[in-house]
């Protein structure tokens, strides 16, 4: 553990205690992340700051143009939502194939994205609904899409003491969404590939198509070739294959301990063809 | 509850303030406490094991405002004005076992028993939610504790049993 934990309850009180908490600090929510670190024997910080129970940062509204979702909010508290089930389909299936009932209970999406992780299941189908991530440092905010947020593993844009707040997801009428997750095991795994798809459809014809793919490039990855590639276009059989092998292009993986690179290059295609039939299901 | 007042100049010290199995409990603690430490060594509630350390075996699961969590990811901070329940707080509406505990015990879901407090609160967790828990519901809700003796067949049937038992009960139909 770090060697002082400091829970405030409004982010009013955070900012004014700040100059007071040893300058080797970090933000904790859920803990599912920080603490996993630290208990794996990597001390990640002095203090901890433990947000996990400002109701600022659990907020979930649905604003004209775009669905907010606060940093805080715990990802079972999501299908609570019917907005968020309308404009955020791909984003519930990720949530469904995310760790275990009990850490969905624990873990948010704020620190989702903090940890950084390019297997982060919740910022990959973020990613694939095109959020903007918005940020706060005492009065000053600033937003940026989730996407360009990643600078590398474990990396982001974040400056000292910056906080996650929430996440701005456009609003787009009949979306459709996918995750499709490959682990070790049907649930709770570690995704060695996972393929993030939010779509419209007119008929037989796509109309929108955003593709994110986790698992297989120093960040969650955007396949904006592919997602621009499959806008527009007649969901044929070869549009089907195109955008597959398309897909294998975008992506850069390399072999770890959970998978190897090949796999993972392969099964991007394969998981984002699987998405694409479910879409005329 | 006010959740400060608990947190003076002093970000070493927690003033703790919350409930468990029932009772209520206020002291001060070190602020990094680990919560797992803290119910089984301060509390001395040992029912509530540590299996990985790293949220992957359930066998740590305790009952947050009546939500399960995995207590060995977590620090005393984030039980501060909550309700904790552990597996020495479940048992039946009108005392004695829990329906879960009995037919656990009567259909051997048990071997060793080092994941079964665990499965009890995942278990309870749904059953409290969702009283007519399909089999499906059941396996997903479990998906997150690991039992290396029985194979999962035992536990999932006694599970069934139990909801079963609980629906037919007037003492559990009132859902909370």
């Amino acid at each position: 553990m770090s060697e002082i934990i400091f829970k405030p309850c409004s982010l009013k009180e955070m900012w004014e205690e700040m100059p007071n908490l040893p300058e080797s600090r970090k933000y904790m929510a859920g803990g599912t992340d920080v603490v996993t670190v630290e208990n794996a024997g990597f001390p990640s910080a002095e203090c901890w700051i433990d947000i996990s129970d400002i109701p600022e940062l659990a907020m979930v509204r649905e604003e004209k143009d775009h669905v907010f979702i606060g940093a805080g909010v715990k990802l079972n508290d999501l299908e609570k939502y019917p907005f968020i089930k309308k404009y955020c389909p791909a984003l519930l299936a990720a949530v469904h194939d995310f760790a275990s009932p009990s850490l969905r209970n624990m873990a948010t999406l704020g620190g989702n994205a903090g940890n950084a992780s390019p297997c982060a299941d919740g910022v990959c189908a973020l990613v694939s609904l095109e959020a903007t991530i918005v940020l706060r440092k005492g009065n000053s905010e600033r937003k940026m899409p989730l996407r360009d947020f990643f600078t590398g593993p474990k990396r982001t844009k974040l400056e000292k003491d910056e906080l996650i707040y929430g996440f701005e997801i456009p609003k787009k009428e009949n979306l459709l969404g996918q995750y499709f997750k490959l682990g070790p095991r049907a649930f709770f795994g570690i995704s060695k590939v996972a393929v993030a798809l939010s779509a419209a459809m007119d008929g037989n014809k796509v109309k929108y198509a955003s593709v994110a793919i986790a698992s297989v490039a120093p960040v969650p990855l955007y396949a904006a070739k592919t997602s621009e590639y499959l806008t527009g276009k007649e969901l044929t059989e070869d549009t089907i294959l195109k955008a597959a092998d398309m897909a294998r292009g975008e992506v850069s993986p390399i072999t770890d301990a959970r998978s190897e690179a090949d796999y993972r290059r392969d099964m991007s295609g394969i998981l984002l063809e699987r998405a694409l039939r479910s879409l005329t299901d | 509850m006010p959740c400060n007042e608990t947190m003076k100049k002093d970000f070493s010290v927690l003033h703790l303030d919350c409930t468990v199995n029932g009772k209520h409990i206020r002291r001060d603690v070190p602020s990094n406490r680990a919560l797992l430490d803290f119910i089984r060594l301060d509390l001395g509630l040992t029912g509530t094991k540590e299996g990985c350390g790293e949220g992957e075996c359930g066998a740590c699961l305790v009952l947050l405002n009546g939500r399960a969590v995995n207590s060995c990811l977590m620090t005393v901070s984030h039980i501060q004005g909550k309700e904790l329940v552990t597996i020495e707080g479940i048992r039946g509406r009108k005392g004695g076992l829990h329906p879960l505990q009995e037919t656990f015990m009567k259909e051997g879901a048990i071997q060793c028993g080092f994941c079964t407090p665990g499965i009890i609160i995942a278990s309870e967790a749904l059953l409290r939610r969702k009283p007519d828990a399909t089999l499906e519901d059941i396996k997903l809700e479990l998906t997150g504790n690991l039992c290396r003796c029985t194979g999962y067949e035992k536990v999932l049937s006694a599970v069934e049993t139990a909801r079963d038992k609980m629906a037919a009960d007037p003492d559990y139909k009132e859902a909370e």
